[in-house]
């Protein structure tokens, strides 16, 4: 940081690469309306991706049931992904309008994926001598689910969540792109059509600290909930 | 309430690539309720097949198994069966106590088997106090399968199921083991049937030893041992004890009482 800014006031860096002093002066000019325009992009992220948690576990909740829909679910998974989002986003709008519905179902789009694959992996990944100690016990399956299947999934389920937190951000981003009233996505290509540099540097990063931020959080739940090892097998 | 164990004429065969592998070829043995048995024989003889085929966890491709008088499917709703596996198989997220009470868990407060054991007296039973809020990942192997024999009796079961559990356990740890195990069965009330490829610790623990041979898996003979109760370890050192596991090894080697080996005959692979 030092280095960039020293760099900067003598001269050596190009026109587009502002220093750290100037980007921080772009966010005192006007602390509020990024403030708002960070709540905006956070909101809409924070739904879609609450959507699609509820979506995705869903989904693979019923394949864990019902072994016979795992494979429609998941085909249904990878169709739904290789929509690319920002072809999604014009007609989402058509459809339900400009609004933060559309952005919200956008960033829902954009990280369910991840979400269901650790789902429905992470509800196959018990291992087989614990699912025969349950069939010895004649356990219900909803015993098994939540006693065994449950927590032998959750490394599966918290890297999925933590996968998709940034894809949520970058979801809502993207819907922003194509004519939102406010946002940090709109903040930036407004900057970038002025060419005003430290405001295209600020909106960036700010980009990259909301992204970061929805991984890190996941990364401290998962620490604070996953407190055992697995035990060394004492079978060889 | 201990149970007798019958089984007649047990098969098990699986079809791999079109053909017919027959891992269980009509084994019969019977257990009185209350009894130790043990299960001998070589990698790949079908012993631990025809233990899973009695606590129901895989179906027979003929004959029957009767535990007291109900098939092991009626039994094992009945939550009448303990089994014991090779791993410790515990779940690494729940502590000792917690571990010992997921069978009570599991079978809920419905469940009409009211003989039940509290955690806590199974932790003394298998000697683990001060151990009741570590996770599995804290203890040793045999500490580990400790837990799992207090939780496969935590249902008071009928039947008690033992699949090689002190196998992976050094000599030691094991003979010490071995002694608990026999000394929890007999407060236990239940009956005992244990697989295991150790000859000493088939004839030390059970009544009657049932030799198997490979190829297909059949009981080729049933051992009785005429050593009284309770067992201690100077027994080992006792002439009952050297010619019992004689028989044994006959029975598993097709030796004679001389020690002329017929392995060229394509005797089975050497154990132990």
């Amino acid at each position: 940081m030092l280095l960039l800014e020293l760099s900067k006031h003598a001269g050596y860096l190009p026109v587009t690469l502002p220093a750290p002093s100037q980007v921080w002066s772009a966010l005192l000019a006007n602390p509020r309306g990024i403030g708002l325009a960070l709540g905006e992009t956070t909101m809409n992220a924070i739904r879609g991706y609450a959507v699609a948690i509820v979506v995705a576990l869903g989904a693979a909740f019923i394949a864990a049931f019902v072994a016979a829909l795992r494979p429609t679910i998941y085909n249904l998974g990878v169709g739904l992904s290789s929509i690319p989002l920002i072809a999604a986003t014009p007609l989402l709008a058509l459809w339900l309008g400009n609004g933060p519905l559309t952005r919200s179902l956008i960033a829902g789009l954009a990280s369910y994926f991840p979400l269901l694959v650790g789902a429905m992996q992470g509800f196959r990944a018990y291992e087989t001598n614990h699912m025969e100690l349950f069939h010895v016990y004649s356990a219900s399956r909803w015993r098994v689910f939540r006693f065994l299947i449950l927590p032998s999934s959750l490394p599966y389920l918290f890297t999925g969540f933590k996968l998709a937190a940034p894809l949520a951000v970058l979801g809502s981003l993207t819907a922003e792109l194509t004519g939102a009233e406010n946002g940090i996505g709109v903040l930036m290509l407004n900057a970038l059509f002025n060419f005003d540099i430290k405001m295209v540097w600020l909106t960036v990063l700010v980009a990259c600290a909301m992204s970061g931020a929805g991984y890190a959080i996941w990364a401290l739940i998962e620490r604070l909930t996953i407190y055992w090892e697995a035990p060394s097998n004492s079978s060889g | 309430m201990p149970k007798d164990l019958t089984v007649k004429d047990a098969s098990k065969w699986f079809d791999s690539r079109g053909q017919q592998v027959i891992a269980l070829d009509r084994a019969s043995l019977s257990l009185p309720a209350g009894g130790f048995g043990a299960i001998i024989g070589p990698s790949g003889c079908g012993k631990s097949t025809l233990l899973r085929m009695v606590a129901d966890i895989i179906a027979p491709s003929a004959g029957s198994i009767l535990v007291g008088n109900e098939k092991p499917s009626t039994a094992r709703l009945e939550h009448a069966i303990g089994f014991v596996f090779q791993s410790a198989t515990l779940l690494p997220w729940r502590t000792v106590r917690e571990n010992i009470a997921l069978p009570l868990a599991i079978v809920g407060r419905k469940s009409k088997r009211v003989a039940r054991r509290t955690p806590d007296e199974l932790i003394e039973l298998v000697s683990l106090q001060g151990f009741e809020d570590a996770l599995p990942a804290q203890l040793s192997g045999g500490m580990q399968q400790r837990v799992s024999i207090a939780r496969a009796l935590v249902l008071a079961p009928d039947i008690l199921l033992l699949d090689e559990p002190f196998g992976a356990l050094d000599e030691i740890t094991r003979q010490r083991m071995n002694l608990e195990l026999l000394r929890i069965w007999a407060e236990s009330s239940t009956t005992a049937l244990l697989v295991t490829h150790s000859i000493d610790e088939a004839v030390f623990m059970a009544d009657s030893v049932f030799v198997m041979s490979p190829r297909p898996g059949r009981i080729s003979q049933v051992v009785d041992v005429p050593l009284p109760r309770p067992r201690t370890l100077q027994m080992m050192s006792s002439k009952i004890f050297f010619d019992t596991v004689n028989r044994v090894r006959e029975g598993l080697y097709g030796i004679d009482a001389q020690g002329t080996a017929d392995l060229a005959a394509g005797a089975p692979a050497v154990v132990q």
